[in-house]
């Protein structure tokens, strides 16, 4: 498996502090890497370094890419988008392909056919004339993965991908990821460790240090000894959206130690 | 002259005249120049004025087009073209509003508050050091679209024509940055670069469309025709092209009014701008109605 980027002893930080300390972490081809942790843990940091958007104080960051276009794929949290600005669907998705040295590209009929398909892919080509205030919170992200995937990206970031999604969707998406997987690495960050620890390979928990957990199935006291506070609401090899749906105790259940690890966080 | 003196030379004694007089006002020259003004007003602002409102930016281009008066003041004061003060003015107050809010912890919208009226104190200043009477001051701040002279017309051309060329030739960069700034970043797009331009290219218009329309009212040119179009259209190429020809249209109604009831031109724009926003709006109002109480009709 070849490696797409390497972070070696990484430390970051904005004005009021260091956030990221002596990090490192290696992305191979085909990884799919659950990245967890509490707020304000570093965790959208360590995105924005692999995506170059932060530079890091100390450390090295390498990149593989030996790639024509785009070599990552980038799906950000929704929350800094203005859903009134006035933009098709399909020019979202073709936004995906501009690059540094193509401030004057027009977009060919082929970029624009395969905007399309891709829309046609998640179920939403009717959608491409539409603007982004139209859609529901779901259509809109499928639109987002869209334009992380039109450049054929080597490795895909989500962050918080399952915010502004309903549940049924979420479970539809990790479906879509773990076929994506089959052709690109992903790095995923969630606060729901239950849910992703169920289709990631490999676990990454970021709380100022990094500790990567080379499988998928962790416990309580083993993120304890990352330092990694979170509470786990279901365990390795037990899917949590299947038993959301039989159990109802649980889920209630659930609902609580979900409110709970959220005030601790 | 003044504007008023121009309209009161050419104002029929007989408020109604018959509409075959219509070649008759454009036998003046100064109307021709003002028809003139207002399409390439309107081809700069709906342009820029399109960006502006996609980007929620309608806030500190008050604060540039107020912070531009410092120039005309300084401009009188120097004995050089108050314009080129005010051009100077925008676009470093434009620069700076950026830079501070950026990388000082005072917020955007108090820097463009604290500009915009450093911009008008020093303007006033200047004007009453500058000796004798300063007789064009009203027209910068209300604007005289039937005075432009030839050299305005001129540089609002050039202006329209480099707005053109660079919406034709960066139409994608400037939609995906503005969209998702940080998206554009991530892809190593020249965000710093095209922020700047499109600030640079924001001021100029005001500046040069002041002449036009005037330190108070020309943020209406770059915001009630575009969300007029907003209106009727979602696609930002689409309210570019809307809002060329609802401001031109608009412009020559106002102008038609102005003239023959001798009320001042700008003001009449303005309020014509106006109600045909109402009109879009209770026309939208009343279409979707229509359509909700059909689709009910059909269950």
């Amino acid at each position: 498996m070849s490696e797409l980027i390497k972070l070696e002893n990484v430390t970051a930080g904005y004005n009021n502090g260091i956030v990221l300390r002596n990090v490192s972490l290696t992305v191979s081809d085909r990884d799919f890497i659950g990245v967890i942790g509490p707020n304000g843990g570093g965790k959208t940091t360590l995105i924005k370094l692999v995506l170059g958007l932060v530079k890091p104080i100390s450390g090295t960051i390498q990149r593989f890419d030996n790639q024509e276009g785009n070599f990552i794929g980038y799906l950000p949290q929704q929350s800094h988008i203005d859903r009134k600005f006035p933009i098709t669907v399909r020019d979202i998705v073709l936004s995906g392909l501009m690059s540094a040295g193509s401030p004057m590209n027009r977009y060919s009929s082929h970029d624009k056919k395969q905007a399309l398909e891709l829309l046609g892919q998640m179920g939403i080509h009717h959608l491409a004339n539409r603007t982004a205030g139209e859609l529901s919170g779901g259509q809109l992200q499928r639109v987002f993965i869209c334009r992380a995937l039109i450049s054929t990206p080597k490795l895909l970031i989500l962050d918080e991908p399952n915010t502004f999604v309903d549940n049924r969707f979420e479970h539809e998406m990790y479906e879509l990821l773990q076929e994506f997987n089959k052709q690109m690495a992903i790095l995923i960050i969630s606060h729901d460790v239950g849910t992703i620890s169920y289709f990631v390979k490999t676990i990454a928990c970021v709380n100022t240090y990094l500790h990567y957990h080379p499988s998928n199935i962790i416990t309580e006291e083993q993120l304890a000894g990352y330092n990694c506070p979170l509470q786990i609401i279901t365990h390795g090899d037990v899917p949590h959206t299947v038993l959301q749906k039989h159990d109802q105790s649980h889920d209630l259940e659930h609902v609580h130690t979900h409110q709970h690890s959220h005030t601790h966080e | 002259m003044t504007k008023a003196m121009i309209w009161n030379m050419f104002t029929p004694t007989n408020i109604h005249i018959p509409t075959n007089n219509m070649a008759g006002i454009l036998s003046f020259d100064f109307v021709i120049h003002a028809i003139e003004a207002a399409f390439l007003a309107s081809i700069t602002c709906g342009f820029i004025g399109a960006y502006i409102v996609a980007r929620r930016m309608v806030f500190i281009s008050g604060g540039i087009t107020h912070a531009s008066f410092g120039g005309i003041g300084l401009g009188y004061f120097l004995g050089i073209n108050p314009i080129f003060g005010a051009a100077i003015f925008s676009i470093l107050s434009a620069f700076g509003i950026r830079l501070v809010s950026k990388q000082t912890d005072i917020r955007e919208d108090s820097a463009i508050g604290i500009l915009w009226s450093f911009g008008m104190a020093v303007g006033i200043i200047f004007i009453y050091l500058t000796p004798g009477y300063a007789p064009n001051l009203m027209s910068y701040l209300f604007g005289s679209i039937l005075t432009v002279t030839l050299a305005d017309l001129t540089m609002m051309g050039i202006l329209a024509a480099v707005t053109i060329a660079v919406f034709l030739f960066f139409y994608r960069t400037i939609l995906f940055i503005s969209f998702d700034e940080e998206y554009a970043r991530s892809h190593n797009a020249p965000v710093e670069t095209f922020n700047y331009l499109m600030l640079t290219l924001v001021a100029l218009v005001i500046v040069i469309n002041i002449r036009v329309a005037g330190i108070i009212l020309v943020i209406s040119y770059l915001t009630i025709p575009q969300s007029t179009a907003n209106l009727f259209v979602n696609d930002l190429k689409k309210i570019i092209f809307l809002s060329v020809i609802i401001s031109f249209s608009g412009s020559c109604i106002g102008l038609l009014i102005s003239y023959y009831w001798n009320i001042p031109s700008g003001a009449t724009i303005i309020f014509v701008f106006v109600l045909i926003f109402i009109l879009a709006r209770a026309i939208v109002y009343l279409h979707n109605r229509k359509q909700r109480n059909g689709s009910v009709a059909d269950i």
